[in-house]
């Protein structure tokens, strides 16, 4: 059964004369791992944070768990770009924030953080600042917050967008481990076609003007990752560049149509 | 800071032999060497006779001045009462100015419309030179230590004030969504998030705040005042002791300094993130 639903979404901003999301439906479960893909200002963002509860939509509605979701909550942790973190903490503090604020005791939030911080592969850096890492290292200290919160499921909003491309193939391995050990379901945006055939179970493509899911697939890849199949060997397999291409062409379709 | 800021690249195996043996200065051989040349100059002046000691006493006489001052005290006090006596209320309106100004800049750069309701008032007495409303103080609040502290308060106010509200405005929004997602109350927020994410902006605020404070003092002690700087040097001034005047200035500035590397190293220890990228 799925956690989160999300029933026919439309958010249209004040002042704004088309809305930004239309006609939005999707559900995700806790082996879930749906992915956003479109171009800038398709409404991915926006999306995003009508499931987090920091937008109220203007149509449709939320649920997690047959709740009605109306505000931000513990279940639903979100992980950005960037900018997300604490910088007057150091690593360890930052992944037991959330802990911290839901009053978990010190030594339960200290085992949490180690247990975290070794699934991340940043065992070692518990006593540094965020500003003392790397672009990679500050998103795992990201993603081990979010999921050493009390957390049910990952919103992911670009999370390895500012990345270089080799440092992006290794967190997007690293968040398919992740995902497989901490046994959430994740929600999560990006731009890059490659990124989203690799992660998704299932795979949404989104369109601007206004924002809206034109295709749903089901790739299968990230099984095949965690069934033990080499990265390169996937994403070289002529199933994985035939889906890239059809998507390829699907976007730029959809660019043509809207110029004519 | 260090003086190697302002090159932007350096590629110190390409500097021909000659200079590359040569150590750059460090800021505070940088200092030494402005403040010598003017203390030079200051001195140059005054021994060539160009201008009488009425207008410039030379260095050495102020040095002098210094010694009777500290030991025997100008206008029934030493040196150190006055001084004293202008910190004690610079720090009273600081200590003011902060439990009022940081709360108060909180909820400007909150809520809209605290922000609509006082801009005007801000807006209002802050570009005002303190001599100005200085008659109005006295007429409501009278000519003791009240109206002194005050006039320096409102002067500290306002910078506080603004860098209070501008950084709590302006803590990144992403970074306040994600602490909600992770459970934050309104409160948790305030306290874990905005707050120590407008540190850096605060005590920037506090900084120029003090030195607003400090170039009050003089209107301050205007005030029926029989101690303080500000009351010494407008004592020496009617009565055209020159040197005590020049003291009194070198005094409030190095205090002022003092003060104000005091507060730099604060920021600095509290806020070791602050203009790093992330
Ligand atoms: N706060 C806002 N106010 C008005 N328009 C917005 C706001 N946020 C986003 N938009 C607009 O809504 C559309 C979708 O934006 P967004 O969800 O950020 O897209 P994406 O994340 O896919 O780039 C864009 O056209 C953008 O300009
Ligand atoms: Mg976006």
């Amino acid at each position: 059964m799925s956690l989160l639903q999300a029933h026919n979404l439309g958010v249209t901003y004040p002042g704004q004369a088309s809305p930004a999301l239309q006609h939005v439906s999707l559900q995700l479960g806790e082996g879930d791992l749906v992915v956003a893909l479109g171009p800038s200002g398709c409404g991915k963002s926006t999306l995003l944070g009508v499931l987090a509860g920091f937008i109220a939509p203007s149509e449709g509605s939320v649920s997690f768990d047959g709740q009605p979701v109306v505000a931000p909550g513990v279940e639903r942790a979100v992980v950005f770009q960037h900018d997300a973190l604490l910088p007057w903490l150091n690593v360890a503090d930052n992944v037991a924030f959330g802990l911290k604020l839901q009053g978990v005791d010190k030594a339960r939030r200290q085992q949490v953080v180690a247990d975290t911080l070794q699934l991340v592969g940043l065992a070692d850096v518990g006593r540094k600042y965020t500003w003392q890492l790397s672009g990679g290292m500050r998103q795992r200290v990201g993603i081990a917050r979010a999921i050493a919160s009390q957390s049910k499921i990952l919103l992911m909003d670009e999370p390895f967008g500012a990345l270089d491309a080799f440092t992006r193939e290794q967190m997007q391995q690293l968040l398919l481990s992740v995902w497989q050990h901490a046994g959430r379901g994740i929600f999560l945006i990006t731009h890059d076609i490659e990124e989203a055939l690799f992660l998704a179970t299932e795979l949404v493509l989104m369109s601007p003007g206004p924002g809206r899911i034109v295709q749903r697939l089901r790739p299968g890849f990230s099984q095949r990752y965690r069934d033990g199949e080499d990265v390169r060997a996937i994403k070289s397999d002529p199933a994985f560049i035939a889906l890239r291409e059809q998507l390829l062409r699907s976007l730029f379709a959809q660019r043509q149509a809207e110029a004519a | 800071m260090s003086a190697n800021e302002h090159i932007l690249t350096r590629v110190p195996d390409t500097l021909p032999a000659s200079q590359r043996a040569r150590r750059p200065l460090s800021p505070t051989q940088w200092s030494l060497i402005s403040i010598g040349s003017i203390t030079l100059l200051w001195w140059a002046i005054t021994a060539s006779s160009l201008v009488p000691a009425l207008f410039l006493p030379p260095p050495g006489d102020v040095l002098a001045k210094f010694g009777t001052l500290v030991s025997s005290g100008y206008m029934d006090a030493t040196l150190q009462q006055h001084l004293w006596a202008s910190l004690q209320r610079i720090v009273l309106a600081l200590l003011a100015a902060v439990a009022v100004g940081i709360p108060l800049g909180i909820a400007i750069g909150t809520y809209p419309r605290v922000r609509h309701l006082l801009d005007p008032l801000i807006e209002f007495y802050r570009p005002l030179p303190p001599l100005a409303y200085l008659p109005l103080i006295v007429i409501w609040f009278g000519i003791g230590e009240l109206s002194k502290v005050l006039l320096i308060f409102l002067a500290i106010l306002a910078p506080v004030l603004i860098a209070t509200a501008h950084g709590v405005g302006s803590v990144s929004l992403v970074r306040q969504q994600a602490a909600l997602s992770l459970g934050a109350s309104r409160g948790q927020l305030l306290r874990y998030v905005i707050l120590p994410g407008a540190l850096p902006d605060i005590l920037t605020g506090i900084r120029i705040g003090l030195g607003a404070g400090w170039s009050t003092l003089v209107a301050a002690e205007l005030i029926a005042a029989t101690r303080g700087l500000g009351f010494m040097i407008q004592s020496a001034a009617q009565f055209l002791v020159t040197d005590v005047v020049v003291l009194g200035i070198i005094v409030i500035a190095l205090v002022a300094f003092a003060l104000e590397l005091g507060l730099r190293r604060l920021q600095r220890r509290l806020t070791p993130w602050h203009g790093q990228t992330h």
